[in-house]
């Protein structure tokens, strides 16, 4: 597969800047240009959401008319009408359970799976490792109906179980490689020392491997937090009953059943979105690290 | 994001030496894997086969019965103008994202790759809209793009481009571009986290050593950087590729696939046949013919990516 980009960005030697003098005022219009560009760049990314946060904030008409940017007398209650009106309290508990659910379920499936990849030595090793990459091949739009069909003849739509194992199901593959490479990564001696004490393989695994394994499972649940917070196709296809609805299927259902004002509307997307970004403000070092893991090694 | 360790395997194939297991030992491994291969195999496995089964029947979401049609819900998908419709703007969608979405992703990490200060709040931000969800972004810049009162529109006309005002999701031949437009700032950031942790890997001495050669810049990006990134790329441009064909969410909450068919995609297309149209059927057989279009084109680049590693 080749790949045609475009030419790199401003690619002045940076070990130069000390040693000639002369040409320092190049090189500062160099900077000036990069962190111009830069800064471009980063208002792309953020306009968007800062226009959200000052739109939900507005009432009605100063959205529908008003040239400035900043809500001249912040309409606070907007967001006691979304939350109120969208039922947003439901949702987002409904989303924190089935997120959590659905990271716990992962962790445990994907590190005992990983671990075994990793150290155990058994009959089959190989065909399971095939399996798992075949299975990440598959991609979602020639499953969802049969799983949804699926689902029926086992009784699980509608049903928070159903979505959760589905939820779980589909971080497996990747978060096991994850946790094998993890785990391949790790000095043996400790595991070794604890067979030695007498300690079985689960209790070896549960005791010894687990609490060091602390960060290969903090970049998986971050990851998989993040996917499972934003599902939306399988909670569409499953959920007809609002009060099991998460919040992506929520904020959907609310937009097309009630259809609220504009300015309700961003209030209830902005509420939406603030678990998920301060989640990610705090966890972004795990973020880098996770999908680093996963798609580089 | 999938398919993202696949590689994994192409350049490091797990050859478990052939020798006798004992029993205990090979009762431990399956004891570990057993829960990961009880959740594949009911959800994913079991799922996959149905939906090529169920290609070839005929079924209407309710009823028990699933009677066998044979090829009638190809025939019928052949001549599906929807169908190709959909096939051919996901192919715009993936054309956009492969070059332009990779492409500032790439120029972004370098850029921020260069500078010394303020590298973590780029990186924070760049990666900011990446955490959303399709809802988010779909109803948040349908406000942004829509006609008259929407936000773009008001901007334009303020900064005097007032000329370059559009219906941007109603109007047919600005749709395509303004939905591609709308995934490529919502999915960058992943290129950028990617293509960045690949530049921070270069070793820092073969750019002093092509300094003191006077190695153009450019010299200095095809032949170090360039190569280095290889397998970085390799995957990015996967990850980006699957990712715009299997768009969904953002197109159903922005324009549902309009106006006309003009932002239809295959997934939003095989959910209104299922949902929508109640042809159970022929929405497997679009399921299989795009699935599988898919799959070939990831083994492909595996293969690709495989033979590349293993030179």
């Amino acid at each position: 597969m080749t790949l045609i980009t475009q030419p790199p960005v401003d690619e002045t030697p940076v070990a130069t800047e000390s040693t000639r003098p002369g040409n320092r005022r190049r090189i500062r219009a160099d900077r000036v240009g990069l962190y111009g560009l830069l800064v471009i760049a980063a208002l792309t990314a953020m306009l968007p959401l800062l226009w959200m946060l000052s739109g939900s904030l507005q009432s009605l008409t100063e959205l529908l008319s008003n040239d400035s940017f900043l809500p001249a007398d912040p309409q606070w209650q907007n967001y006691v009408t979304a939350w109120v009106q969208g039922d947003l309290g439901t949702y987002l508990r409904n989303s924190v359970i089935y997120t959590g659910c659905a990271v716990a379920g992962i962790l445990i499936v994907s590190s005992l799976a990983g671990y075994a990849l990793a150290r155990l030595d058994f009959a089959g090793k190989g065909v399971f490792t095939v399996i798992i990459l075949a299975v990440m091949i598959i991609p979602a739009p020639a499953m969802f109906l049969a799983q949804y069909k699926l689902l029926i003849s086992l009784g699980l739509t509608n049903n928070p179980v159903g979505y959760v194992l589905i939820l779980i199901t589909s971080g497996i593959p990747m978060s096991t490689l994850i946790m094998r490479s993890f785990f391949v990564s790790q000095p043996r001696d400790l595991e070794e020392a604890a067979a030695l004490d007498g300690a079985g393989p689960l209790r070896i695994f549960w005791s010894v491997i687990l609490p060091l394994a602390k960060p290969g499972l903090a970049a998986v649940a971050v990851i998989q937090g993040l996917g499972a917070w934003n599902e939306y196709l399988m909670a569409l296809v499953l959920f007809d009953d609002n009060a099991l609805m998460p919040i992506q299927r929520g904020l959907t259902a609310f937009t097309s059943a009630e259809t609220p004002q504009q300015q309700i509307l961003l209030a209830a997307t902005t509420i939406s979105i603030v678990p998920v970004v301060i989640f990610y403000l705090m966890a972004q070092r795990h973020i880098v690290k996770g999908i680093g893991a996963g798609a580089i090694k | 994001m999938t398919t993202s360790s696949l590689s994994l395997a192409a350049r490091r194939p797990i050859r478990a030496p052939r020798r006798k297991h004992s029993l205990r030992a090979n009762l431990l491994g399956w004891l570990f894997l057993a829960p990961a291969i009880a959740l594949i195999g009911i959800f994913t496995i079991v799922p996959f086969g149905q939906a090529i089964l169920l290609s070839f029947q005929s079924w209407d979401g309710v009823s028990p019965d699933t009677p066998w049609v044979g090829l009638a819900n190809y025939e019928f998908i052949a001549s599906d103008p929807v169908f190709w419709a959909s096939m051919r703007n996901v192919l715009f969608f993936g054309v956009v994202g492969f070059f332009v979405g990779n492409g500032v992703a790439l120029a972004m990490a370098l850029a921020v790759n260069r500078i010394t200060r303020g590298k973590t709040f780029f990186r924070t931000v760049f990666y900011l809209p990446g955490v959303l969800s399709v809802v988010v972004v779909g109803l948040l810049f349908s406000f942004i793009l829509a006609p008259g009162s929407g936000v773009l529109n008001r901007v334009l006309e303020t900064i005097g481009l007032g000329g370059l005002q559009q219906n941007w999701l109603g109007d047919p031949s600005v749709a395509l571009p303004a939905v591609a437009a709308v995934f490529v700032w919502f999915h960058w950031g992943f290129g950028f986290l990617l293509f960045l942790a690949g530049l921070q890997d270069v070793p820092k001495e073969l750019y002093e050593a092509a300094d003191l050669d006077g190695a153009s810049p450019w010299a200095q990006f095809r032949y170090i950087t360039w190569p280095h990134l290889a397998p970085v790329t390799s995957i990015v441009s996967l990850l980006t590729l699957l990712a715009a064909l299997q768009i969904f969410g953002t197109v159903q909450v922005l324009t549902n696939g309009g106006p006309g068919y003009h932002t239809m995609v295959p997934t939003l297309a095989i959910f209104n046949e299922a949902f929508v149209n109640w042809r159970y059927g022929s929405a497997a057989a679009m399921s299989v013919v795009f699935g599988g279009a898919l799959v070939l084109l990831s083994v492909l680049q595996l293969a690709i990516t495989g033979r590349r590693s293993r030179a």
